[in-house]
């Protein structure tokens, strides 16, 4: 037995379609905790209804938000995993067919970024990145799909040997500029160190993390702690229209590197949409998220 | 809907709304670029928006077999990346409300101060919830382009919650949160700072 490319063409796809009717678990119970403690009354509503249009579009199986997005995924392969067939092209075969027969129909998402044309595919699409894990006798693929409202506000700032303060201060920074954009309560993605391109994927995959799962160091824990609290002080508020609300976590994670630091900052929206599975050797497919 | 400019300049900002009525929406930046042009050439639109409502709503429309049209859902869009052509939109239509998500620039809300106009704020990731207050398509114009991207006109009933972010008096709600938080800011590090002394962790490098 082994992964194959039918395998990974049909879970690909089940995960984007997925993550475009269901608020993940961890996300719904952030909200509820965040609407424990707001003081504004307006930004209490929101959370209500954004509560009720996370319950709407899984009892009736819509999509939650009409972006859909572009798919993007990240596949985790077990050195003890064995792969059958064309596994890049699974991802485009999968995405065509389910363009094909998804109901409600997609909008056309896919932009090429020189013409600004768009549509259903396009050069790289879908999005894809591979990494490995040692030992493991499965593929896991994550699915995250990634639209305008809050994709457009990540950046990234190269510093020299930077304090704590520095960085923090960067952090903030990335927030105020992002400000009642990114329909908040977003969860904050920050990447340190390692190179230009380390950073931003950590960044990324710290968005990936179940929401205020705390990263293992404690020093970096305690900067997420901090950085939460300061960026909860901001006021920006659900939808940005004002509220303590503006953040449900932020992850941090960070890459040895040299005196040049790289740090990303990225957001997800209040839907934090994103599924996983695995796929093992003998065919069996566990979804986990 | 309809809404006038009185009707407009009664609401204040901070007030929540729900929208029953026709409305045209659009989520596409080429079809605000068309508009504009439209409006500087003085050609008519194929849809009457004067002294109308314009939403940053993104729709998705298709024929029915027996030829009319529905609407599958709708959603708000980021209003922001319309900003420049807004001013000159709102000012030559006269239009009594606009919205999306995440507001408008000053330029845009002093023409909404001339025109007597409130900007709408709608929950983002609403979709099937204000998808619900769908009533049917009025019409649809410029069918050559990408659904979201069309001119539609819908009849809604009870659309909302929707918070009036900028009022038509100068008050914007993005504003004064922008300002607010930079008046903050240094509030914040300093206790950012604190934070740090107290875990003793200053940096060390």
């Amino acid at each position: 037995m082994a992964i194959t490319y039918e395998a990974v063409k049909a879970v690909s796809a089940q995960l984007y379609d997925w993550s475009l009717r269901k608020v993940p678990d961890d996300a719904r119970s952030a909200l509820r905790d965040l609407q424990g403690s707001e003081r504004n009354e307006t930004a209490r509503k929101t959370l209500t209804f954004m509560l009720a249009s996370a319950d709407a579009a899984e009892r009736n199986g819509r999509f939650v938000c009409s972006d859909a997005g572009v798919p993007v995924y990240l596949m985790r392969i077990g050195t003890a995993a064995r792969l059958e067939g064309p596994i890049k092209q699974a991802f485009v075969d999968g995405f065509a067919e389910l363009v094909a027969r998804i109901e409600p129909p997609l909008l056309d998402h896919v932009t090429h970024p020189l013409t600004l044309e768009r549509g259903h595919s396009g050069r790289n699409m879908p999005l894809v990145t591979y990494e490995l894990i040692d030992n493991a006798d499965y593929v896991e693929i994550i699915c995250s799909p990634k639209a305008l409202g809050s994709g457009r506000w990540a950046a990234l700032e190269i510093f020299s040997f930077p304090t704590l303060e520095v960085i923090e201060r960067y952090v903030l920074e990335v927030v105020m500029k992002a400000g009642s954009q990114p329909c908040p309560p977003v969860v904050i993605g920050v990447g340190i160190g390692g190179s230009f391109d380390y950073a931003a994927k950590m960044s990324k995959q710290a968005t990936l993390r179940p929401v205020g799962q705390a990263h293992p160091e404690a020093m970096v824990a305690a900067m997420e702690q901090r950085l939460l609290a300061a960026v909860n002080k901001t006021g920006f508020g659900p939808m940005g229209t004002g509220g303590d609300a503006t953040s449900m976590a932020v992850h941090v994670d960070y890459s040895a590197g040299h005196g040049f630091t790289p740090v990303a900052v990225c957001f997800n929206c209040w839907i934090n949409r994103r599924t996983s599975a695995r796929i093992y050797n003998d065919g069996r497919v566990e979804r986990i998220d | 809907m309809p809404l006038d400019a009185a009707q407009a300049r009664a609401l204040r900002v901070g007030d929540t709304v729900r929208i029953s009525g026709d409305i045209v929406v659009s989520a596409g930046l080429p079809t605000y670029q068309r508009i504009a042009d439209h409006l500087r050439d003085g050609h008519a639109l194929p849809i009457n928006l004067r002294d109308g409502v314009l939403f940053h709503l993104g729709s998705y429309s298709r024929e029915t077999q027996g030829g009319d049209l529905e609407v599958l859902y709708i959603n708000p869009t980021t209003s922001t990346r319309f900003n420049a052509l807004m001013p000159g939109i709102i000012r030559g239509l006269g239009l009594h409300a606009v919205g999306g998500k995440g507001g408008l620039d000053a330029e845009c809300v002093k023409a909404m101060q001339d025109a007597g106009c409130v900007y709408l704020s709608f929950p983002g990731g609403g979709s099937a919830l204000l998808s619900e207050a769908l009533r049917g398509v009025r019409e649809v114009a410029w069918p050559e382009l990408l659904t979201h991207y069309r001119l539609v006109k819908l009849r809604v009933e009870g659309l909302g919650p929707a918070t009036v972010a900028i009022d038509a008096h100068g008050n914007s709600i993005y504003a004064e949160l922008q300002a607010g938080s930079q008046q903050r800011m240094a509030q914040i590090l300093d206790d950012l700072q604190r934070d740090r002394e107290q875990q003793g962790r200053i940096d060390q490098r």
